[in-house]
């Protein structure tokens, strides 16, 4: 971030702030309440120390020994006690439900807009980045809206409560035990900001500390090699003896701070007898007064420290919610899921007409690329890393959008129809399978409840995948674990090719889906690939050369530019690249 | 071995009872003056109690009323001093543990062997030596220092209560205090378990995303994202749940032990103000009672949190454990020979090895005699064993007697350091680490003149990429700084191998990412360097081992075919097939379509 955005990003913060506050509204009937309920927890504190009072004043120093006037205000004290109590509960409980309803609504919202973004999105952030915005600068609102606004509300409330009471019961006292507001805010003002530099500094060396750890673990063998574990203790206990430092700062701070505010505290109590002294013992000045005020004193400091500890809160909120603004802000890269035509079963007739693409402006991976697949036909694509086959396919489901030109899908423009309906049209077998975690079955089916046990099953068997299946313990139940590394690359591929399958697209599409396969399974997946590319539009890109000489069409793609086109032995006969390009590998086996 | 279990376990807990033994006085100085503050403390409202009275019955003078307020005063001052002084003795010492323990568990960490890398994520051994460790600070911290601050303060608090006041309305008003406690106690129970609820639900969100985005693709792909949204709706919601129960939990801790002590007040109020008209108490004394109630509230309303802080530090203080008694990788051998130079002879005679923990062979039957100044080259497919020799030759793994010597001295016998210390050693992945090129060439060993850094790095043929950085030799790689290419990283890591002038020279696939043409330059000028020396070099790529004095075949573990580079062709067997294909593959697609 340059010092511009920054500056930006200082001038928005009020902006952000507001918009955050925005999230109340829906609650807001809930958040008056839990305001009104403060405001009767605040009088039940502020009432407490006035009946002690009074049963000092009106009945001990008097000598009233009323046993029935004792009781009733034990009993109204007591009342009190638990009417705080109650309401106390009853303000968390609301106030943490807001708060979570709030955060699940922000994280909602955020993980449908991710989810709708376009592919383009998720090649520019990285998987972390994205994960950090919906789990902890989510989490990190969670102070913010289920505290803090309720919280100054009350600490304020309660200053001005107290000096309110003292200021009904002797004004001139008031005065005097409101003379060491300013200190403690002073002392608490100077203290919050020492210790956040401080602890800033401490954090940064707790992740220096941390850098260094995971570095040399992961370099450990390096550093046992080349026999440098002193070096390397010597320099970690540089770093620990830094991080002791401040770690040690922290404690001095904190040894001082709270005991000052119980000194200023006390020095207040102090002045506050001395100049009651006199009018007490001049009888101007009842005992149990003097007493009410030693106790309002002493409940100063915790509303003037919180105060001073939200305006972290909102600091840290803020910092989240910016990042998470950022991404709901991000709409240019939306894709629309709910517009274009509805789009059942296809034929599969696929035509590209001077397609021109480029991922980033002006380097064009495909140039004035033009070619026509039959419905049911089966298309092979070859060339050489980075000629743009792989581009073709993220194409025609539209994972991009191309520049110029047109890509038609039964004669129809593509971008002519729901997005949706048109990925549902064509299944996708990569080189890579992602699996989930959950089990065999869920892994078929995704999320698509309409495909039923028994269509995993024909659909397994049909790819040859069921006789793996069958003798897992659980079969079809088994669980996939880690990402399903209990499974070899090769029965992974056979799942994937369950799952495209069972989808029963228009259009199938084999991106490199044999690479990295052990012979054996391969074997098992060519027989595969025969049955269901069989009456279905099909593309295929492949390496091996050998895979895809039975195809309808081979297409030679080089640098974007389509090079030739046509059936093997048709090209063989051409004597162009693909030829050398098939006798070079043939002679190789 | 359970013998040695036992053995072990007292290691780690050797350290912290030789910490405690090292910082004693401090201790016992902390304790006392802990104690001693917290009576000072509990003064102060029995000073109140006297200025009370003295106001309440007139029989004090004005002066010996002021002279009472500055003896709090002093009281104040005095407790804020001693308050200090524990604090920076008791909690000091628990700052001073948190960096004891990570300087030993770091210097316990560094004699373990590779195995327990291969078993042990980084992550998880870095959340040990801060997360784990803090947790143990906590307890030796806060945990120890509040429950210790917390009796002391409610012993002394109910002594003066009892003592110099009232004993009955001590008990009365002191009755509910157990009641909360066992509250405080069992809500705190309560809460641990929800709470762990809580954070599991968050993991849950964690992985959903994290599996989500890595699948996205395939979720586009299949049109997926409207049900993935309902599924992930279900985790956000179960988030809520979650939290909402540990409120439920969490949020009658507070108001339950309020009404407890309303009990409390009760009883002082009714009981209490009766006493101080029958004259059984003074005003005064009623007063330091109510405050002194207070006090004693403070600690129980603490005893959840100081049982979990104990809870949570006694949990990642075993997990400590478990690293500290994990044996160092050479224990127990001992190299008798004191050779302190290694002139390069390599023998190995009938070796076989077995990784631990596994059950298959890593290298069967192998025989190499390698002399001095020779080179040798190997070459197998992935797993067949190439970097297993390595690392037994660089005693990552221990081997039994007389398999393998180093002139002619078994390796066993040879002190770890001596032996390493003259291999030179070019790694398979290129790690760097995030600090200058020179101090990676040099690793952390400030030795050698720039003259013989810049020598090393001409031969590695890094010279020039260096000299392009804007900082050349000072520029700072890696993770925060300029990111360099797998090719000049595999470059860096040869000149740090080269610069230690080692008598044997080891490269493992190490020249897999730099184009043909700079191997070329570097192999021309390893050549030279290996003159002298010995040199083993692992390829995939026949180009790089060809010039060996002898090239191996590994295949499962097991030498196949081993001669030079023209009786292995003339073999017509796998290296000659090798062979083949690799010169074949050299006319690349690009070529053949241009």
């Amino acid at each position: 971030m340059n010092s511009l955005d920054r500056e930006k990003q200082a001038g928005s913060d009020k902006f952000q702030f507001a918009r955050l506050m925005g999230y109340y509204r829906p609650y807001l009937p809930l958040l008056l309440l839990s305001m009104v309920l403060v405001l009767v927890i605040n009088a039940a504190v502020l009432i407490k120390p006035y009946i002690i009072k009074h049963v000092i004043d009106s009945y001990i120093t008097k000598g009233i020994n009323d046993r029935s006037a004792l009781w009733t205000m034990g009993i109204i004290y007591f009342v009190l006690v638990v009417i705080g109590a109650i309401f106390t509960y009853a303000q968390s409980y609301i106030l943490t439900y807001v708060g979570q309803k709030i955060m699940f609504n922000i994280r909602n919202s955020l993980f449908t807009h991710i989810q709708n973004m376009s592919m383009s999105f998720f090649d520019r952030n990285s998987t972390g980045r994205i994960l950090t915005r919906v789990t902890n600068d989510v989490e990190a609102l969670n102070d913010l809206f289920s505290g803090v606004l309720v919280n100054l509300f009350r600490d304020f409330v309660m200053v001005i409560g107290i000096v309110a009471t003292m200021a009904f019961m002797d004004f001139r006292l008031m005065l005097v035990s409101v003379s060491c507001i300013p200190l403690i805010v002073l002392a608490t003002v100077i203290y919050r900001i020492a210790a956040r530099k401080n602890f800033i500094r401490m954090k940064s060396m707790i992740a220096r500390i941390n850098g260094f750890l995971a570095e040399n673990i992961s370099g450990m063998k390096l550093v046992q090699i080349f026999h440098r574990e002193k070096e390397k203790f010597r320099e970690l206990e540089e770093l620990d003896r830094e991080y002791f430092k401040f770690s040690f700062r922290e404690i001095i701070l904190n040894s001082f701070s709270r005991p000052l505010v119980d000194i200023i505290n006390n020095l207040t109590i102090a002045v506050l007898i001395y100049f009651c002294t006199e009018r007490v013992i001049g009888n101007t000045l009842e005992i149990g007064l003097l007493y009410a005020f030693i106790t309002y004193i002493k409940q100063f400091f915790d509303p003037i420290s919180t105060i001073s500890e939200q305006y972290t809160t909102i600091q840290s909120a803020v910092v989240s919610s910016g990042r998470i603004f950022e991404i709901l802000d991000t709409v240019d890269v939306q894709e629309d899921i709910h517009g274009g035509r509805p789009l059942g079963p296809v034929r599969g007739e696929i035509e590209f007409k001077n397609v021109w693409f480029a991922y980033n402006e002006e380097e064009w991976i495909l140039k004035d690329l033009s070619f026509k697949i039959e419905a049911g036909e089966t298309a092979a694509f070859v060339g050489a890393t980075g000629s743009g086959k792989s581009t073709i396919i993220s194409l025609l489901t539209r994972f991009y959008d191309i520049q110029k030109g047109e890509i038609l899908l039964d004669g129809v423009n593509i971008k002519e129809f729901n997005l949706l309906d048109l990925r549902r049209q064509v299944s996708v077998v990569l080189q890579d399978v992602f699996l989930f975690s959950g089990d065999i079955l869920s892994n078929i089916r995704l999320n698509n409840s309409e495909i039923t046990d028994a269509e995993i099953e024909t659909a397994s068997k049909y790819v040859n995948a069921g006789g793996f299946i069958e003798q897992l313990p659980d079969k079809y139940h088994e669980k996939v674990k880690e990402r399903g590394c209990t499974f070899s690359a090769g029965q992974r591929q056979l799942i994937s090719f369950a799952r495209a399958v069972a989808f029963k697209p228009s259009i199938l599409v084999l991106d490199e889906a044999t690479a990295n396969i052990d012979t054996e399974t391969e074997l098992v997946i060519q027989n595969a690939l025969a049955k269901i590319t069989k009456g279905r539009t099909s593309i295929i890109i492949a390496h091996r050369l050998s895979t895809i000489r039975n195809a309808d069409k081979i297409i030679v793609i080089h640098k974007g530019r389509l090079k030739e086109m046509g059936r093997h032995t048709e090209l063989m006969e051409a004597e162009g690249v693909y030829s050398r390009l098939y006798r070079l590998q043939v002679t190789k086996k | 071995m359970v013998l040695m279990k036992e053995k072990e376990t007292v290691k780690g807990k050797q350290l912290l009872l030789t910490f405690i033994r090292d910082h004693i006085w401090s201790y016992v100085a902390g304790i006392l003056i802990l104690l001693f503050s917290s009576f000072c403390a509990m003064l102060i409202p029995k000073i109140l109690g006297i200025i009370t009275d003295g106001l309440d019955k007139r029989n004090m003078a004005r002066e010996q009323i002021y002279q009472y307020v500055l003896l709090m005063l002093g009281a104040i001052i005095l407790v804020f001093i001693l308050k200090y002084i524990w604090r920076y003795l008791l909690i000091g010492n628990c700052r001073t543990v948190e960096c004891y323990l990570r300087d030993n568990l770091f210097k316990h960490l560094q004699t373990l062997s590779v195995d327990f890398y291969s078993h042990h994520k980084t992550g998880d051994l870095v959340a040990y030596a801060i997360n784990d460790i803090q947790a143990v600070r906590f307890m030796f911290g806060g945990g120890f220092v509040q429950a210790l601050d917390g009796i002391t303060i409610s012993v002394v608090s109910i002594i003066f209560m009892a003592n110099t006041i009232n004993p009955i309305l001590t008990v009365m008003a002191l009755a509910p205090v157990p009641v909360a406690a066992v509250i405080m106690v069992r809500i705190g129970k309560l809460i641990r378990e929800r709470f762990k609820r809580v954070q599991e639900a968050f993991a849950d969100i964690s992985d959903k995303v994290q599996e989500n985005l890595s699948g996205i693709r395939v979720i586009k792909a299949f049109a997926q994202e409207r049900e993935e949204v309902l599924n992930f709706t279900k985790f956000s919601q179960s988030r809520v749940d979650t939290q909402m129960k540990l409120t439920q939990a969490s949020a009658i801790m507070g108001p339950s032990a309020q009404i407890c002590f309303g009990f409390s007040f009760l009883f002082f109020i009714v009981y209490g103000s009766r006493l101080v008209m029958d004259g059984t108490i003074s005003l005064g004394d009623y007063i330091a009672f109510n405050t002194y109630m207070i006090t004693v509230m403070g600690p129980v309303m603490n005893i959840s949190k100081i049982i979990e802080t104990w809870q949570r530090g006694i949990a990642s203080y075993r997990r400590l454990n478990e690293i500290f008694c994990v044996p160092p990788a050479l224990e127990g051998t001992v190299s008798i020979c004191d050779v302190c130079e290694i002139k390069g002879k390599i023998e190995i005679r009938n070796l076989s090895f077995t990784y631990p923990k596994a059950n298959r062979r890593a290298l069967k039957d192998i025989n190499i005699q390698l002399e001095q100044g020779k080179t040798l080259g190997i070459l197998g497919k992935t797993g067949s064993g190439k970097t297993t020799l390595i690392n037994l030759l660089l005693r990552l793994f221990d081997v039994k007697d007389g398999h393998i010597f180093v002139d002619g001295i078994d390796i066993n016998k040879i002190p770890v350091d001596v032996l390493r210390e003259c291999i030179g050693y070019v790694p398979q992945d290129n790690f760097l680490f995030s600090t200058t090129i020179k101090n990676n060439i040099e690793f952390f060993k400030p030795v050698h003149s720039d003259d013989e850094i810049e020598e090393v790095s001409k031969i590695s043929a890094i010279y020039d990429n260096i000299m392009e950085l804007q900082e050349g030799f000072d520029t700072v790689v890696g993770e925060r700084g300029t990111t360099l290419s797998g090719g000049q990283k595999q470059r860096v890591s040869i000149a740090r191998a080269l610069i230690k002038d080692p008598s044997i020279l080891i490269l493992d696939d190490s020249l897999s990412a730099v184009d043909s043409k700079t191997e070329e330059t570097i192999l021309g000028n390893i050549r030279d360097v290996l003159e002298s020396r010995t040199g083993i070099i692992i390829s995939h790529r026949i180009s790089t081992v060809m010039h060996a004095d002898e090239i191996i075949y590994l295949e499962n573990g097991r030498i196949v075919e081993r001669g030079t580079h023209a009786q292995l062709m003339e073999l017509e067997a796998n290296y000659f097939k090798l062979y083949k294909t690799q010169t074949n593959q050299a006319e690349t697609l690009e070529e053949v379509v241009k």
